[in-house]
């Protein structure tokens, strides 16, 4: 008896869920985009913090964005243009890549969803001066969200945010671990379904839930599939969740990811000790970083095979949205390093509109012979 | 459409621009001292478009830019071939075909030129866009040089303090990776003439541009974007100045002969976006068959659009602002206004906007500019898809009808 | 005065001749591959079928894919001229115009004399275009002339997602496969095509009284389905395919 029906209602539809959460309890929601988002300061405001991704047929956002643009900022600006996050009471936009930086301004320009806040934060991460900056942008960031909620934020709401935090990535970081070691435990849509729960839900109420979840694990059900080929995948965002059952079916079994919406979301814990918003911002710069954010040469490719190892698994499939630019320009670099290591990896382009599922399957059945 | 393209070749040669033969000479010698810059002992960097290339004058480092290379190479109609070929190396079509095209380039020293000359270090700001980031990244590996990134964070709506004191830092940060990569110190008296040279420069082609305002405008944006490659590439030197006082010069007795880009220029249109560089005659002949000429556009005017924010007293510590408040580092509103600026400067009657593919940052929030555009002006702008470099995503007889019926439309009115 | 417009479209060629305002005959072939032939076929056809010489034409305008190949044609001016000019002679009160042709779909918004005020084109995937049609007929074994009207009977249209013509192919054949009906797959189709233009024609913004023009607006399943994702009714002429021609005929009188 488990709770993963919450799990994946909330992740089918988050806007409902926050409308509901809205009408029932007044709570104050703030959109975001990214998982460079200080979220802990969001929390600290007293406000919900709730990404935004974006789904569905594009017909109001063409007036705006062009084609060559991914599907994840067309798709966010439909959603936005439609009416359907008119639950907001403010939105935030951290520096991330070209296309978020501009659908920033479009949005600002064409969209009323409450405040609007920029939090551009340094691309660089890996330097003295960018670290300053990084903690006086989250520093400016906590001002501006104070003014947008009219709120004060004490250093007691951070800490015990960052509290929070700590504990919702530690009970994530295990529940992938524990499927990583037994994948028939957690089916991997299961997986994805918990995590994007976790950017939406109303975090006192996932904390709950999570720690329900976490037990009933350890029960020792064994449930869901046998095991098959185990793969890594790695990309940006991935908002797709019948992918996974693609790549079940098709043989494999999900061990691990890199993706921005999986375990880069929960990586990395934040000290209590000190300056409170130093560490935060401590958190951001150490992270394994995204491709739109530069933290020295080789630390993707070597970060992805560290996990292709420690997870014992067979090959690397590459979800890309088509149009990412920044995960596209590192693709060739990951691959030749992984072909170095003697590891096999396949790359898919994705978009909103599920890759016709023929296609994908007969790919990813061909790849998984192969390993 | 039936016109009279048959001009005599006088009136021909009587409206070419002179200058553009020193251009030539002046770049033939740049790029020639470029490659041979092993022998010579001096140091070559690789450096962004919108890079601070005043401090690499100062050090006596030879500045190249892989830009510069990739518009050469869409001149040259190089480069579906070398992006074709960085697809076979695992490279999106859908990235930016500079990037695409000097990634290619490099293993096989491809291009108009045989290749760039290799790197000593590599100065990657990310004013423009973040591909550049990943562009140097790339090439970072591929030469295993030094890279230094200035991150000049993005005024959407204002260029905040913590902005300004991080970018002015990373300026301090740039002059020591410099000094340490050439073994010697920098010397600041001569930042100082550079910086004031380069603002000479900027000056003096801001107002080669502002000629264009005369009707009928002496040079076209055609004009500009091949005497753009100056300022762009050799901003801090004297050779800059000099040749923008001979176009200067040339643009005004130009005006006072009567000789203008277009014979018989009856529209003025704006420009917006990067070139299309291997169509910049066939657009130019076009829109003058419609007896149209574009008299003004974003690019070009982007490399003096700084000018109110330096200080040319203090040039090393103004320019954190002027590096980060360049046209494509600021909000989409700030654009459409600076577009309409230069609407009512030039007296456009309407806009011809490059849905470039490959620019992000420069293409996306068009739709926005253009609305903004036909509602406080009231005058009809264009939408041409295409590439700047990739030829593919150029589609020749669809194009012209869409050009022939913005014509009609500006006709009728 | 006595003028002609001539249309040389992908597929198909039309001729329209104009008497002092009125309309006077019509005439269409197929193109075949020589658009100049054409040019000179429907030509000749129209001026057999109404008794006319050619000394008496007093202006000709070529419009259409093909129109610079019209040598006998005074001046040539762009379809989207021409579509806006002849909607407006279908009836003045139409302020937008959507036309779908062989390859390509414009949008048009035009003021109450009938001129272009803006106008967008759909003209890099045949996704939006009579084409996709043509490969969806051929594929689903129907009649491109049913086809619309089948559209209509669907109880529960199928969802075609590719945006790509030949990959939507793949897709129908998948759902004919997975014994998905027919008149529902048709029906997807045509939402498919409704979308794709309904997003073109709202990044231009439609004012009513909207017309559809060309071809393809014989088939109804493509006009309803407009008419549900722009949320506008359109009007449809008898003449439409022959709008652009009536067009070129009309600006010939101001020549």
């Amino acid at each position: 008896m488990n709770n993963l029906a919450l799990f994946h209602g909330t992740a089918k539809s988050p806007n409902e869920y926050a409308r509901e959460l809205k009408k029932e309890t007044g709570k104050k929601i703030v959109g975001y985009f990214c998982s460079y988002t200080p979220e802990e300061i969001i929390l600290a405001a007293g406000a919900l913090p709730f990404r935004i991704f974006g789904r569905g047929d594009i017909s109001l956002a063409d007036a705006h964005l062009q084609a060559y643009s991914c599907s994840l900022v067309r798709g966010a600006l439909e959603d936005a243009l439609s009416g359907s996050l008119d639950f907001l009471d403010g939105v935030v936009f951290p520096h991330t890549c070209d296309s978020i930086q501009r659908l920033s301004d479009i949005w600002r320009i064409n969209v009323k969803t409450g405040f609007h806040i920029d939090v551009v934060l340094p691309v660089k991460l890996d330097t003295k001066s960018s670290g300053e900056y990084m903690a006086d942008v989250l520093r400016k960031f906590q001002r501006d969200i104070e003014n947008g909620l009219g709120v004060v934020i004490s250093e007691d709401d951070l800490k015990s945010s960052v509290i929070k935090y700590n504990r919702i990535r530690s009970y994530l970081w295990n529940i992938y671990r524990i499927r990583s070691e037994n994948p028939a435990l957690i089916g991997s849509g299961d997986l994805h379904a918990i995590v994007k729960a976790s950017m939406v839900m109303e975090r006192d109420l996932l904390l709950d839930e999570l720690s329900v979840f976490a037990g009933s694990l350890h029960g020792g059900n064994v449930a869901g599939k046998p095991a098959g080929k185990r793969v890594v995948l790695s990309g940006g965002v991935c908002n797709l969740p019948d992918i996974y059952s693609f790549i079940e079916d098709s043989g494999g079994t999900v061990v691990g990811d890199d993706f921005c919406t999986g375990s880069r979301y929960f990586e990395g814990e934040i000290s209590l000790k000190g300056d409170i918003v130093e560490s935060i911002a401590k958190r951001y710069r150490e992270r394994i970083n995204c491709p739109a954010k530069h933290s020295g040469l080789l630390t993707r490719g070597e970060h992805i095979i560290k996990i292709v190892k420690e997870s014992g698994a067979k090959g690397v499939i590459f979800l890309f949205l088509k149009f990412c630019d920044p995960h596209s320009f590192d693709y060739p670099y990951l691959k030749d390093m992984l072909d170095r290591e003697g590891i096999p990896s396949m790359l898919f382009e994705i978009e909103e509109q599920l890759p016709s599922e023929g296609q994908f399957k007969t790919r990813c059945e061909a790849f998984l012979e192969m390993l | 459409m039936i016109t009279d393209g048959q001009t005599p070749d006088q009136e021909k040669e009587k409206r070419k621009i002179k200058s553009v033969k020193k251009m030539k000479e002046i770049m033939t010698n740049y790029y020639l001292e470029a490659k041979t810059a092993e022998q010579t002992g001096k140091k070559i960097a690789w450096i962004t478009s919108g890079g601070p290339v005043e401090p690499l004058i100062v050090m006596d480092i030879i500045p190249v830019y892989p830009e510069n290379h990739g518009a050469m190479i869409g001149a040259s109609k190089m480069g579906v071939d070398l992006c074709e070929k960085s697809e076979q190396m695992g490279y999106s079509r859908d990235l930016c075909s500079y990037a695409r095209a000097d990634i290619a380039c490099a293993p096989v020293n491809g291009g108009p030129i045989g290749g760039l000359p290799r790197p000593d270090m590599l100065v990657c700001c990310n004013n423009i866009c973040g591909t550049v980031l990943k562009w140097y990244e790339v090439q970072a590996r591929y030469f295993k040089v030094p890279l230094f990134i200035l991150d000049t964070p993005f005024c959407h709506t204002e260029f905040s303090d913590e902005a300004r004191k991080y970018v002015r830092k990373q300026v301090d940060e740039y002059i020591q990776f410099l000094e340490m990569v050439c073994g010697k110190k920098c010397d600041f008296d001569r930042m100082a003439e550079v910086g004031k040279l380069s603002v000479r420069g900027q000056r003096l082609w801001q107002e080669v541009l502002d000629t264009a305002a005369y009707k009928p405008a002496p040079l076209s944006a055609f004009d500009a974007f091949f005497h753009l490659a100056l300022i762009v590439t050799l901003r801090g030197t004297q050779t800059v100045i000099d040749y923008y006082t001979g176009l200067l010069e040339e643009m005004k007795e130009r005006i006072a002969s009567g000789i203008s880009a277009v014979p018989n220029e009856k529209y003025r249109l704006l420009w917006d976006n990067l070139p299309v560089w291997y169509k910049t005659k066939w657009l130019s002949e076009k829109f003058a068959a419609h007896d149209a000429c574009l008299v003004a556009d974003t690019y070009t005017s982007a490399w003096c659009g700084s000018l109110k924010y330096i200080d040319e007293n203090d040039f090393l510590g103004t320019m954190a602002e002027g590096y980060s408040r360049i046209y494509l580092n600021i909000g989409v509103d700030e654009m459409a206004e600076t577009v309409i600026e230069m609407v009512d400067k030039y007296d456009a009657d309407g806009v011809v906007m490059h849905s470039n593919r490959s620019c992000k940052p420069y293409s996306l929030g068009q739709y926005d500019i253009q609305r903004i555009v036909q509602e406080k002006r009231k005058i009809p702008t264009l939408m041409i898809e295409a590439d700047m470099v990739d030829e593919r995503s150029f589609s020749e007889s669809q194009i012209e009808t869409r050009i022939d019926a913005f014509m009609e439309v500006l006709k009728a009115r | 005065m006595i003028t002609l417009g001539i249309d040389v479209g992908s597929i198909t060629a039309k001729a329209a001749l104009v008497k002092d305002g009125k309309l006077l005959s019509t005439a269409v072939i197929v193109t075949g591959y020589n658009s100049k032939n054409a040019g000179d076929t429907v030509f000749e056809k129209i001026l057999s079928e109404a008794g006319i010489k050619r000394s008496e034409i007093e202006g000709i305008v070529a419009t259409g894919y093909g129109r610079n190949s019209v040598s006998f044609a005074g001046k040539s001016i762009t379809e989207i001229t021409c579509h806006a000019a002849g909607a407006h002679f279908l009836n003045p009160a139409v302020r937008s115009v959507i036309d779908i042709g062989g390859q390509d779909s414009k949008a048009i918004v035009m003021d109450e004399a009938g001129k272009v005020k803006d106008f967008a084109m759909n003209d890099k995937c045949a996704a939006g275009t009579g084409r996709f049609l043509e490969v969806m007929a051929r594929a689903l074994e129907v009649d491109i002339n049913d086809f619309g009207s089948m559209s209509l009977k669907a109880d529960n249209p199928a969802k075609i997602s590719s945006l790509c013509t030949v990959f939507a192919e793949s897709e129908v054949i998948s759902l004919i496969a997975k014994g998905e009906k027919r008149k529902n797959i048709i029906a997807g189709i045509h939402e498919s095509i409704g979308s794709r233009v309904a997003a073109m024609a709202g990044r231009l913004g439609l004012t009513s009284p909207v017309m559809m023009t060309g071809g393809v607006a014989k088939n109804i399943g493509v006009v309803k389905a407009l008419e549900g994702k722009t949320g506008k009714s359109i009007e449809v002429s008898e003449m439409a395919q022959l709008t652009g021609a009536i067009g070129a005929a009309l600006i010939a009188m101001t020549i």
